[in-house]
């Protein structure tokens, strides 16, 4: 018990103390917390008002971001998948990176619903009354809501991972052998919970036949493949930044499954857009509209063109870069290539399919969205939040598996010692941002 | 306020405390800054809630804490009640009633509307808004919609066009006329604002909620503030959606609105006459639609919409009830329900004569 | 001979300018109930806040019936094999206005006893002929256009008492219930208006439940079938969707034929800016 109460704190005291370049990048994100909160207060005290988003398109931003963040919270599974399942060890001493990962990408998307939802302060409601919090007896629509299934993935998920990522770090920490029997089904009941996030997702969104051009069969599986096409992506791009500046020990095995999982499921979504296309539009019917809409503009609305046209080129170009493997394996270009697919899907699988889907409106109406500031602001807030989160958590996973945190059988004085013995741990600090790559694969 | 005083005092208390004996460790430090941390917030938190003006002071928590609709007790539904009559009549300026019939035993709502009638003049429209208590602007809500539909123009000039697009020696794959929108609903122009109707070019269907019998939008509710009551009519607990939106994407007939802010209801406009499932005053974040009049129908009265409409487009009446204009309309006329091959069965029927 | 006529023509012509005075003073204090210049209603105050109807600001029209029955009267008495619903729950009518009030629906209620006192000319015989009188009321009364020509005045009107109308039999009708004049011809709506099918009604929606019936003569006007549905002015159209600055995408209808459509679009708009085709526009569509 003492040991994980130090367990908690060490990672709490490790997570806050770094070199200048650390407490700069987490001033940086800081700087859209901070517009975060005006956001948020904007938001909540004069509701949703303040976005752009309208009844004809009542979803915008936020939900496109949180669509395409439960694919990354998703992708974890690239790296644990292949680590345990297939025994292959480099992925398997990254697992804790990708569950770290999926942990911050969950908190963003829980952080994108309640951004999204009109009454946050009804979210209580949600609780179901034999749950034994006094007071608040709400209703669980389940099964019958596809939202609700969503809440119980979304946060089931979020525990399975935090459960196995800080067992797995526990056990290094305190220097035990982690014990199978009870980490091992975890892991796998991970691997499947994961892909179980992206599915409900995507049942949430193609159930509903008001919406034609969700409503179809295709739609999970082409989620999981962008999915697991941007996440690895980003994962990659962690990776890089992690091995340069908190030391962490990445093997070129490890990179090179990565980027092969993302150019195939890369490969696959490209496929199944094709398809969607092809039979969307072959004979088009009124419920091509949406998807006409989003490729060519509809009576003289083209809005999503420029979504469309960016994402496809920066998918196709990226894929068949990735189709060569000199261009995959040459460090230097593989980040940039990276961001060029999590760009991509973001657009395609965010805005560029939130937005077409609901436009024209059920009834035919059209209506051109655009985020507002405050939404604008928020949805930065809530990246930075993430970040920072998975910053820190990246930062300790790293401190622990480099053996820089340690349980010293409860001598407090060794503690402070920690910062010390660490000379290349601190040293993070850039963005991981398109403009940052230059000059970081050098 | 007195908790506040008492957590700052606290902090006060913990900040000399830090201040006297300099820590020495990295986790005694971290206790304690945690320690003042929390005081700091949650001293926050309060004087956020507390120290709000006039407008604020009205919300009451009872309401806030109060269970969904269906769930309360009948001496839960009354007070939740009452305190709705009391807020709103302060609000308002007059003396609002918020009726809570329930449903009635052998009854079963329906609406007919003669397409073949509409003139498009948005009467009902209107109607709707007087009587239910809409936001009027920045946003206005409107629960009706009508469309106004091309009767199309088919001429001579397109006969041999199309695609490809001369003729030539293999015939035209598709003719000139297609894309002639005549007909095609989600064709229509929701802005139309000629100086007279009905034109001679057009034809109009007015849209709202078709109260479905398999309601998309109870459905997909995670928390079951929306449902389907006993007479048919697919209801909104306000005081319980959360403003997910979520019924707002399942609806296909595009009938469901949001408060995207306060709402903007005048004084001497407010409708004093509600209902606690139908109009009263709406909050900020909460979907709304149409009730079918829910606080005239189940008094008896027709809807507003039904008794403005000044072509008698519009009939409203039991299902149940073989004599009654719905069922009648059902017996006599064709009928069609819109986009009927959603299986939403709505209890909303188009007819021509 | 010739004097007379001339007497009575001045005389009618004074009758129908006092008329007209009325109507048309009448028309800024009240709204109107289903079309313009047709029945009207006046907004009163029927208790604590609470208005018998509500008037649009932009039409004139009632848009909101707060009390259905105001300034109604019971519909009267129906023959029991003929007539349906109204038997077994109260039906009201909004009466034609007395001309001694001096306000008037559309049709201008207008005894002819006011004019002609108890010496109504009776026609010398019951064959139907062009009458060259009346047409301050009835504007084309030589070319009745109800019918094409198949009918004349005396078809309806009652020869010997004009107060009143007239049944197949020559049985009186009052005013108050022309669905029964009406529905000597038109069997079809008749059934669909007794049914409630067709026509209006306003109140409860219970069988059995007092309603306020509309009768033919509050939509349609019989001497004037074209139009049989006088167009009238819309309320205004819903704002535009937030993030939109207009509505011209619905009009353009882009089509991808490669069609020069937006050319014709923009030449000659068939758009909803464009009501003049409307006015005078039979809408055949509201008539039947």
């Amino acid at each position: 018990m003492r040991s994980i109460i130090y367990f908690a704190i060490d990672l709490f005291v490790y997570s806050w103390k770094g070199s200048v370049k650390y407490y700069a990048w987490l001033a940086f994100l800081s700087f859209f917390i901070m517009g975060w909160a005006w956001g948020n207060y904007e938001q909540i005290t004069k509701g949703m008002i303040v976005t752009g988003l309208s009844d004809q398109v009542s979803w915008g931003l936020y939900i496109s971001n949180f669509v395409f963040l439960v694919g990354v919270a998703a992708a974890a599974v690239t790296v644990v998948f292949p680590g345990y399942v297939y025994k292959h060890k480099p992925s398997r001493d990254l697992a804790v990176i990708g569950e770290m990962m999926a942990i911050a990408a969950v908190i963003m998307c829980l952080l994108f619903v309640v951004n999204h939802m009109g009454r946050p302060d009804r979210a209580w409601h949600m609780i179901p009354s034999w749950v034994p919090v006094p007071v608040f007896n709400g209703v669980f629509n389940w099964p019958n809501s596809m939202l609700t299934f969503d809440v119980v993935v979304l946060n089931g998920y979020l525990a399975l991972n935090a459960v196995c990522a800080f067992y797995y770090l526990y056990m290094k920490y305190v220097g035990k052998e982690i014990n199978k029997f009870f980490y091992i089904p975890l892991i796998y009941l991970a691997c499947v919970w994961a892909l179980s996030i992206h599915t409900v997702t995507a049942f949430l969104l193609n159930t509903m036949p008001a919406r034609a051009m969700w409503h179809h069969s295709i739609l999970p599986i082409k989620f999981i493949s962008t999915a697991f096409a941007a996440g690895p992506s980003l994962i990659i791009i962690a990776l890089f930044v992690l091995k340069k500046y908190a030391g962490l020990k990445v093997t070129k095995e490890a990179i090179n499954l990565l980027s092969l999982i993302v150019t195939w499921c890369l490969g696959i979504a490209l496929f199944l857009i094709l398809s969607e296309v092809v039979t969307e539009l072959y004979h088009a019917t009124e419920h091509s509209y949406s998807l006409s809409y989003l490729m060519f503009g509809k009576h003289g609305l083209n809005a999503l063109v420029p979504l469309f046209l960016s994402a496809m080129f920066l998918m196709i170009v990226s894929f068949c870069l990735l189709l060569i493997p000199s261009i995959r394996k040459n460090y230097k270009v593989l980040p940039v290539i990276c961001v060029m697919v999590f760009v991509g899907i973001w657009i395609d699988k965010g805005m560029g399919f939130v937005l077409p889907g609901l436009t024209p409106s059920p009834i035919g109406e059209f209506a051109e969205y655009t985020p507002s500031i405050v939404e604008i602001v928020n949805s930065l807030g809530n990246w930075a939040i993430g970040i920072m989160i998975f910053t820190m958590l990246a930062k300790v996973s790293v401190g622990i598996m480099n053996g820089e945190i340690r349980y010293s059988s409860g001598e407090l004085k060794e503690i402070p010692s920690v910062p010390e013995t660490k000379p290349k741990a601190d040293k993070r600090g850039l963005p991981w941002e398109k403009s940052g790559w230059g000059s970081k694969s050098e | 306020m007195k908790t506040d005083e008492k957590k700052e005092n606290k902090e006060n208390l913990e900040k000399e405390e830090n201040s006297c004996c300099a820590p020495d460790n990295g986790r005694r430090d971290f206790l304690k800054t945690a320690g003042v941390t929390t005081a700091a917030a949650l001293t926050g938190a309060g004087a956020l809630l507390s120290g709000s003006d006039e407008a604020e002071a009205k919300f009451h928590w009872a309401e806030w804490f109060q269970k969904n609709y269906r769930l309360m007790t009948d001496e839960e539904k009354e007070a939740a009640v009452t305190r709705l009559e009391k807020r709103y009549s302060e609000e308002y300026d007059k003396n609002v009633t918020v009726d809570r019939t329930e449903a009635k035993d052998g009854v079963l709502f329906g609406y007919a509307l003669n397409i073949q009638k509409c003139i498009g003049c948005r009467r009902c429209v209107k109607a709707c808004v007087t009587e239910n208590n809409q936001s009027r602007e920045n946003t206005q809500i409107e629960w009706i919609r009508v469309i106004r539909m091309e009767k199309g123009e088919f001429s001579q000039e397109f006969m041999d066009q199309g695609s490809p697009q001369i003729s030539g020696k293999h015939g035209i794959q598709s003719g000139g006329h297609r894309h002639k929108q005549a007909g095609v609903v989600l064709e229509g122009q929701h802005y139309y604002e000629p100086e007279k109707v009905p034109e001679k070019d057009a034809f109009y269907f007015p849209m709202q909620c078709m109260q479905c019998e398999n309601p998309p939008c109870v459905k997909v509710c995670p928390v079951r503030t929306t449902y389907r009551d006993p007479d048919g009519i697919v209801v909104i607990d306000y005081n319980w959606c959360i403003g997910c939106r979520m019924c707002i994407g399942a609806c296909p007939y595009w009938a469901r609105r949001f408060n995207w802010g306060e709402p903007n209801l005048p004084k001497e406009e407010m409708n004093p006459k509600t209902h606690y499932m139908g109009n009263r005053p709406r909050m900020k974040g909460v979907v709304e639609k149409c009730t079918f009049c829910v606080q005239r129908t189940r008094k008896g009265r027709y809807t507003a919409c039904v008794e403005v409409c000044p072509v008698g487009a519009r009939k409203f009446g039991n299902l149940l009830d073989p004599n009654s204009e719905v069922r009648k309309i059902l017996d006599k006329k064709r009928v069609f329900r819109l986009k009927a091959e959603l299986e939403t069965y709505p209890k909303f029927f188009y007819f021509m004569d | 001979m010739k004097f007379s006529n001339n007497t009575y023509r001045s005389f009618f012509v004074l009758c129908a300018a006092i008329l007209a005075f009325f109507v048309i003073g009448k028309a800024d204090a009240a709204c109107f109930e289903c079309r313009e210049n047709y029945t009207s209603v006046e907004q009163v105050e029927v208790s604590d806040e609470l208005f018998n109807v509500k008037c649009s600001s932009k039409t004139g029209g009632v848009l909101w019936w707060g009390d259905p029955f105001y300034g109604t009267v019971p519909m009267g008495d129906m023959p029991e094999n003929i007539e349906a619903d109204y038997l077994s729950e109260p039906a009201v009518v909004k009466p034609r206005v007395d001309y001694e009030e001096g306000t008037s629906d559309h049709l201008g209620y207008f005894p002819c006893s006011n004019c002609h006192g108890v010496f109504v000319p009776t026609p010398r015989s019951s064959k139907d002929r062009k009458i060259n009188a009346h047409q301050d009321v009835v504007e084309n009364s030589l070319e009745l256009k109800h019918g094409r020509g198949a009918i004349w005045c005396l078809e309806c009107h009652n020869a010997k008492k004009r107060d009143y109308l007239t049944s197949h039999r020559g049985d009186l009708i009052s005013f108050n219930q022309t669905q029964k004049l009406c529905g000597k011809c038109h069997g079809q709506i008749y059934r669909d208006w007794r049914d409630g099918i067709h026509g209006k009604r306003i109140g409860y929606w219970d069988k059995g439940a007092k309603k306020r019936w509309w009768t033919c003569t509050e939509c349609h006007n019989p001497h004037d079938v074209e139009p049989a549905f006088k167009a009238l002015v819309p309320e205004s159209a819903p704002h535009l969707p937030r993030g939109m600055d207009n509505a011209d995408h619905e009009r353009l209808h882009v089509d991808h034929s490669g069609l020069s459509h937006g050319d014709v679009t923009d030449g000659e708009p068939t758009t909803a800016s464009h009501g003049e085709a409307a006015t005078d526009t039979t809408a055949e569509s509201g008539a039947h």
